[in-house]
């Protein structure tokens, strides 16, 4: 069964996840506070769309996507995956074992290629372990499949007998690429995975991973920092700020209406490659709260231009202000920001 | 490239080699460009292409086994009694105390990795009195006056406090202004930023090119911005060196480089960038390949191999020396050949 041959739908449901880790101190490691790294998210993921999680260091992003693939277990929420076979399961509260066939599922692609492959195996067996694991027992079986994806990503089949050290960062990457894809998972977490490359190899990874969702029809959750790079993949954005969903909308409206002003700022912080478009910047003032001690009401009033007396007691919900548009703010729809066009 | 006045910093033919057991790499050759009072070059480039060894030559702090091998670096001292003299710093001894005054002195550097470029045993306060002592005759009082001054210009809230805190307890940003504050603690001629805000976060680092603008507005400072994000160049600098496998290949106006770019390196590596401009989920243009590995430099153009417009029989063979191609703006491109 290929990706393109599952029912359309949901993939992931995540409904109020938290993700707290307890501060220790003193001789007794006493808990003497929680880091509200993850703090009440909501959010969906269809079949074959790409969902883009940004936001700035800190925020929760990479923590929300390893509750999802359960490296880490949440505190509290539920993550609803509906699998291949059309069951819907809560994976935040599956055992390990019964969380084990579900687990080929669900693959990831890493942010560094060069520690993310171990240099003492070839790429058949780097990308042939996930199938020798899941029961692919023949060896010219799993040879013919390596080709196969290694092919896929725009790789020789040739190379799957050298050594992850013969090749550049871009080419790591395709090999983490083709192992991510190796058992068809249904979501593919890709957290960073073009931020350790060069400029002009970022586009080569870029577009691979396009093509390869328009071929097979995979399901991307695209955890990343650059707003450019997201605008070139994402159907759907979401922004994180202190651990919480600020703003979620398809790409189109979130860079040109955008509704919170974080993301307003966020927008006119990326440099543009243009020395013609100097134009004055927001530059927010202080720095990010701290996710152990955030601030009262909603956790941007401080740094927030158009904060309101409100805004210092009251948590504003993540509310629909348009079809598929979610906002957290209280002034979300009387103020007018400025995206890019 | 409007030159009012001498520049105060003037590199030429620079090459600066490794020699590590397995051979040659090299690193830096034949790079020149020229620093202005007041003024921003930037030097732009992928990884591999020389453009922190260029800083580290300037400064003479290359280790081993690099050496420089060629080329001159003159600076011009400050113009008293009308006579500007130039050093040549390829010659000074690299440990001697004319260079060492010149570094943090004259020409202030800021890394990119503010982590790792404090010491963690020593409050940033000392680390910055150090500095201030080693380069002006003050009292060990009065040079703290001014690290708590120079905090406060670079926007660190409550300096009196923050001085006696270890780089661990400020955050990436506010170590980044310390690492800022430390490089200007003895106001500097020149700025050398080698990739100041790669390790930032995006508002962070709006907030650190504003603070360096200010700050080279009241000091009329030059800044050579080292980085790879072609963003930050096109909003900070003046002037921009192009550089690809220890070579420049383009230089000009930034205007020129971003609107009229005329070596085909520059072209793709300007339309393979991902843009906030760009419509939605569209495939961008790429340059083909990788950067060779530094043993294995192609013959030649060292683009060819990955250039669209290589010109057989030509570009594999010789190389090309930059030729004008406009105001102010070289591109080292045989392109370009009958237009001398």
């Amino acid at each position: 069964m290929t990706a393109a041959d599952r029912p359309p739908g949901r993939v992931l449901e995540v409904t109020g996840l938290r993700k707290y880790f307890p501060i220790r101190q003193g001789f007794l490691r006493k808990v003497a506070g929680q880091v509200r790294a993850v703090d009440d998210v909501s959010f969906y993921v269809d079949r074959g769309e790409t969902l883009a999680l940004v936001g700035e260091s800190g925020c929760g992003k990479t923590t929300t996507s390893r509750c999802i693939l359960r490296a880490i277990s949440p505190t509290e929420g539920q993550i609803v995956f509906h699998t291949d076979m059309g069951r819907v399961v809560d994976i935040a509260r599956l055992s390990k074992h019964r969380l084990r066939p579900l687990r080929r599922q669900m693959q990831m692609i890493f942010q560094d290629p060069f520690s993310s492959l171990n240099p003492r195996k070839t790429l058949l067996d780097i990308v042939g372990e996930p199938l020798l694991v899941n029961g692919m027992k023949n060896r010219r079986d799993r040879v013919d499949r390596v080709s196969e994806l290694l092919r896929l990503v725009g790789m020789r089949p040739e190379y799957m007998r050298r050594f992850p050290h013969a090749f550049s960062g871009g080419q790591r990457q395709r090999v983490g690429i083709a192992r991510a894809l190796a058992l068809n998972p249904s979501l593919i977490v890709a957290d960073e995975p073009v931020s350790a490359l060069d400029v002009s190899v970022q586009a080569q990874i870029l577009n691979l991973m396009l093509d390869l969702q328009a071929q097979l029809g995979l399901t991307y959750l695209f955890v990343a920092h650059d707003l450019s790079v997201v605008k070139h993949v994402s159907d759907r954005v979401a922004v994180m700020y202190v651990g919480q969903i600020v703003e979620m909308a398809p790409t189109v409206p979130l860079f040109t209406t955008p509704k919170h002003p974080y993301t307003e700022a966020l927008l006119s912080a990326v440099p543009k490659p243009d020395p013609r478009l100097r134009v004055k910047r927001i530059v927010l003032e202080g720095e990010v709260a701290d996710p152990a001690h955030p601030p009262s009401g909603c956790y941007f009033h401080p740094r927030c231009p158009y904060a309101v007396p409100v805004c210092r007691v009251e948590r504003p919900k993540l509310e629909a202000v348009a079809p598929g548009h979610f906002v957290s703010c209280h002034r979300a729809r009387e103020l007018s920001l400025k995206g890019v066009e | 490239m409007v030159a009012h006045e001498p520049p105060i910093l003037e590199v030429r033919d620079l090459r600066t080699y490794f020699f590590p057991d397995e051979g040659t790499v090299k690193a830096v050759d034949g790079v020149s460009f020229e620093v202005f009072a007041g003024r921003t070059l930037g030097i732009v480039g992928e990884s591999g292409c020389g453009k922190s060894v260029t800083a580290k030559s300037i400064l003479r702090i290359v280790e081993r086994p690099g050496r420089i091998v060629g080329g001159e670096i003159h600076l011009r001292a400050p113009a008293g009694n009308g006579r500007a003299a130039t050093v040549d710093l390829v010659k000074l001894d690299p440990s001697g105390a004319e260079i060492r005054g010149i570094r943090g002195g004259d020409i202030g550097l800021v890394f990119q990795e503010p982590m790792t470029s404090f010491s963690p045993v020593h409050t940033v306060g000392n680390q910055m009195e150090e500095t201030i002592r080693l380069h002006t005759r003050v009292e060990k009082a009065a040079a703290r006056e001014r690290a708590i001054e120079m905090l406060r210009l670079v926007g660190i809230p409550k300096p009196e406090r923050r001085i006696d805190e270890y780089a661990f307890q400020l955050s990436g940003g506010l170590r980044q202004r310390a690492m800022i504050a430390v490089a200007l603690s003895c106001h500097p001629r020149i700025l050398i930023a080698d990739e100041p805000t790669t390790a930032l976060d995006v508002t962070t680092q709006a907030q650190i090119l504003d603070l360096l603008r200010s700050l080279q507005a009241q000091e009329r400072m030059a800044i050579v911005l080292i980085t790879h994000n072609l963003g930050v160049v096109a909003e900070m600098c003046d002037e921009v060196v192009v550089m690809y496998l220890g070579r420049v290949v383009e230089r000009g106006s930034v205007d020129a480089i971003f609107h009229a770019p005329k070596h085909p390196y520059t072209r793709a590596l300007l339309r393979s960038i991902p843009s906030i401009r760009a419509a939605v989920r569209t495939k961008l243009p790429t340059i083909a390949g990788s950067i060779p590995h530094p043993y294995n430099r192609p013959s030649g153009c060292p683009f060819h191999p990955r250039c669209p417009e290589r010109i057989p029989g030509v570009c594999d063979l010789s190389e090309p020396g930059p030729r004008v191609v406009g105001d102010g703006q070289a591109a080292s491109c045989f392109l370009y050949e009958e237009s001398r």
